[in-house]
């Protein structure tokens, strides 16, 4: 908290990124945005002893300790922005609120896959949810930004903001052009990740169905307010717990021994 | 990882705040003195949130106490939701997340190594757990769309 030198250091990381600006530019059908928070990150990790050996170790430590504090700020915002549309979404189709239970399909999928690739408790962190900002203000609090957790949840996060918009533009005409699903139903699940996922998910399925487009961007936004409320309760109360228990029997299939030390849950 | 108690919380909250304030000045049309309401509600919020996660029972974390509270506050019809919905419009959402990525940023400096290590596998977890997470929305959404004869 009294590391001046780290706060001092990131205001300067702030200016500048706030100087340089949203900058977004089309590839193919998609749309590359590059945002403040991204190149703050980046310098941040540029500041490393590797690189620019700016910061130090403590420095380090204490800005990963901060990281749960601080992400409060943003979830206050968070629920700001949720609040003045509860309304609309409490009267929507049902379809619009029980899509959220696919949320669990990360689960089924990533749980497997993770710990086939080796990961062990970076797969909690990672594979519980979609990792928006929620789920990394709630990883943060259980476990700290600076566990394996942290380090699984941080790593979905940053590949979800760097790469995540355009990835989410060309799944939805993926499956609109190759999978029998009707476009309300993809556009309902647009809304699983942050707003410019959805924005380009539904951009894409608007441009393939202009005559329905005001319905699909309506499911697509009032999908992800939602998400933004209910994938917190979800993830705390669903989704953490089914992570833990895949992982420990996961575990048990692949090693012969229950997870057991720093591999087994805090 | 370092618990803070309730005062050294207010005062990183506060810290960050100026950050998100001076951030929010450059990189948005709002002017500096115009957010510092919408600020200083968000801290109160987030203050309210953390305290009620550490010393009710039940065991819910702090984040969906900060994050419902906010909800509920900006509910409408909730006698103060006017007011604050018109002090949130000076902060915006971008802005905030500027200063806690850079500390994020900082911070992953220590465990480049690991982060090296798991990188591609990453990488690869998470196209499959986006398309895990948007299959999974769209299968159910078909079913109950159809089953309602919405489609």
């Amino acid at each position: 908290m009294k590391n001046f030198k780290l706060h001092g250091i990131v205001l300067v990381l702030v200016i500048i990124a706030e100087l340089i600006g949203i900058h977004q530019f089309k590839v193919g059908v998609g749309v590359i945005v590059l945002l403040p928070m991204l190149y703050a990150l980046i310098f941040g990790i540029f500041l490393a002893p590797k690189f620019l050996n700016v910061v130090n170790k403590i420095d380090m430590q204490d800005a990963g300790s901060l990281l749960g504090i601080t992400l409060m700020l943003l979830m206050a915002r968070y629920g700001t922005l949720v609040g003045p549309t509860l309304p609309k979404i409490i009267s929507a189709s049902p379809a619009l609120i029980l899509q959220e239970f696919g949320n669990l399909g990360t689960v089924f999928l990533g749980v497997p896959l993770a710990m086939y690739f080796g990961l062990k408790r970076e797969t909690i962190g990672a594979a519980h949810s979609i990792a928006r900002e929620p789920n990394v203000a709630l990883i943060a609090e259980r476990y700290g930004l600076d566990s394996a957790e942290g380090r699984g949840v941080m790593g979905v996060y940053i590949s979800g903001t760097v790469f995540g918009t355009i990835f989410f533009g060309l799944m939805a005409s993926m499956a609109a052009a190759y999978l029998p699903f009707h476009p309300y139903a993809l556009a309902m699940a647009s809304g699983v990740g942050s707003a410019s996922m959805m924005t380009a998910a539904v951009g894409s399925l608007s441009a393939m169905y202009p005559q329905m487009s005001d319905q699909l961007v309506a499911f697509g936004a009032a999908s992800n307010m939602l998400s933004g409320l209910d994938g917190l309760y979800m993830a705390i109360w669903l989704a953490l717990p089914l992570t833990e228990r895949m992982y420990k029997y996961i575990y048990k299939f692949k090693y012969g021994v229950y997870p057991t030390g720093e591999d087994a849950a805090k | 990882m370092k618990i803070y108690n309730m005062i050294e919380t207010l005062i990183i909250l506060v810290i960050v705040g100026i950050m998100s304030l001076i951030g929010n000045t450059i990189g948005s049309k709002n002017g500096f003195v115009e957010a510092i309401p919408g600020l200083l509600i968000l801290i109160a919020i987030a203050m309210a949130g953390i305290a009620m996660g550490r010393y009710l029972p039940g065991g819910i974390p702090g984040v969906a106490y900060v994050v419902t509270l906010g909800c509920i506050l900006t509910y409408p019809g909730i006698p103060c939701a006017d007011f604050i919905n018109a002090c949130m419009k000076k902060v915006g959402f971008l802005p905030l997340c500027t200063p806690i990525l850079a500390y994020a940023g900082v911070s992953i400096g220590k465990d480049l190594d690991a982060f090296a290590h798991s990188g591609w596998r990453i990488v690869v977890l998470s196209c499959v757990i986006f398309i895990g997470t948007y299959l999974g929305s769209a299968i159910i959404a078909q079913v109950i769309l159809k089953y309602l004869g919405q489609i």
